[in-house]
């Protein structure tokens, strides 16, 4: 274990660094569309209409209370039978993220909405703001703020359960690793070692930031 | 879809639920000895121990479960450790999810104003005492929400020993899938396995955070 250029050399280094822009991908997208959804998902459940009310809290509560990985199965061997088309491994890995993160957003939003005072909203309406107008310019800047620390926790738990994804053939960070080990020398712990310190740093900084943002926008 | 594959593999499912539970608790055993003890050295006077403590949540936390379990399963064996596939998901689960626990019972445990840990001992009465009425029991009531959120999160994370070929309840839907091509029934039925054990176990942390919370 003493010579360890086998891992470090530029061929081993660019494979590796690949499989972090596929995991940096995944999350990016997965980000970008549970948040849209959660968002929806949070007003729905908040709705005043029973039929709108009762879907969204049903998927919340059933997602929330379901193993990501069942999701991320689901996803690549069940829904292609349901909607009769294939899907790559990874729209499907995509879409089991981002549909098990919308429902943990959607719980942090609905908190963060709630939160706002009740008279901000009600003066708003008073100034003859419209319903839509008062979520788009009072309710949601006010409750992302206040949301912020939770959604960058579920940010970074997203980004370390894409590792998941390599179950089904996705080849990101952790999957590269296992074949990186799979090869002479065969030796997986300095393997492991830098895919836990890159998995470590990003996480890291992820959350350092949101610290920021968080110091910020109050 | 026929989802007469499920029927006739209830039992075997059942089986894989058994698999599920075991290694549930026995992380849980894991998790609570390894948590209390993580909290007990970040919440300590010397700034080493909180150090070492606080080092340990950040590594832990921060790096995939896969990852854990991956380590102790693919590359211990590489200098000589052979552990089962079992006792690797347990072990990793336990460690991992020992993060989690130990912040829950240090943030609740902090959530308890430290004046009234002052006017305890200013009215007579010792650290054990005060620590029995007034601290712990209040920190109790702040710890359930977050360590109940951590106890359900391991639940459905053991479902990641299936990836190395544990049979637990998702590990058996897998194979009766990958064999029968069944898969929405199966996966369905292991939903269903899932929430079975987490809706209740959910509904009693929030009736008992509702009655501490008086």
């Amino acid at each position: 274990m003493s010579d360890l250029g086998w891992l470090f050399n530029t061929p081993t280094l660019t494979f590796l660094f690949f499989g972090l822009v596929t995991t940096l991908e995944i999350a990016a997208w997965s980000i970008a569309i549970s948040f849209v959804l959660g968002v929806l998902l949070a007003l729905g459940r908040l709705s005043r209409y029973a039929h709108v009310r009762w879907p969204c809290t049903a998927y919340i509560e059933g997602m929330r209370a379901l193993p990501v990985l069942l999701v991320i199965f689901f996803s690549f061997f069940a829904l292609p039978k349901l909607i009769g088309t294939q899907l790559d491994p990874f729209a499907a890995g995509v879409i089991a993220m981002s549909a098990f993160t919308a429902a943990l957003v959607a719980e942090i939003v609905r908190a963060g909405i709630q939160a706002v005072p009740l008279g901000l909203r009600e003066a708003a309406h008073s100034q003859g703001l419209s319903a839509m107008q008062t979520l788009r310019l009072i309710t949601l800047p006010i409750a992302v703020r206040q949301m912020m620390p939770a959604l960058i926790a579920q940010f970074v738990t997203l980004l370390k359960d894409t590792s998941l994804t390599a179950v089904i053939g996705i080849l990101e960070l952790t999957r590269r690793g296992q074949i990186v080990f799979s090869q002479p020398p065969f030796q997986p712990i300095p393997v492991f070692a830098l895919i836990a310190l890159v998995y470590f740093s990003v996480n890291f900084c992820l959350a350092a930031a949101g610290r920021r943002l968080e110091m910020r926008s109050i | 879809m026929d989802f007469g594959v499920l029927s006739e593999n209830a039992g075997l499912l059942g089986a894989g639920l058994v698999v599920t539970l075991e290694i549930s608790l026995l992380s849980i055993v894991v998790a609570s000895v390894l948590g209390v003890l993580i909290a007990t050295l970040r919440a300590a006077p010397s700034r080493t121990l909180r150090t070492i403590g606080n080092t340990y949540v950040e590594v832990l936390r921060n790096i995939p479960l896969l990852v854990h379990v991956f380590f102790l399963f693919f590359a211990l064996p590489s200098i000589g450790i052979k552990l089962e596939a079992f006792t690797c998901g347990v072990l990793a689960l336990g460690v991992y999810s020992s993060a989690f626990v130990g912040e829950a019972i240090r943030s609740g445990i902090a959530a308890v104003p430290t004046g009234q840990l002052e006017a305890g001992l200013a009215s007579g009465m010792s650290y054990a005492t005060v620590m029995r009425l007034v601290i712990l029991p209040q920190a109790i009531a702040k710890t359930i929400p977050p360590l109940g959120n951590a106890l359900l999160n391991l639940i459905k994370n053991s479902s990641i020993v299936s990836t190395i070929s544990v049979l637990d309840v998702l590990g058996t839907a897998n194979l009766i899938g990958a064999r029968t091509f069944a898969y929405v029934p199966m996966l369905v039925g292991a939903a269903i396995c899932y929430l079975i054990v987490t809706l209740p176990t959910a509904f009693g942390i929030h009736v008992l955070e509702k009655r501490l919370a008086r």
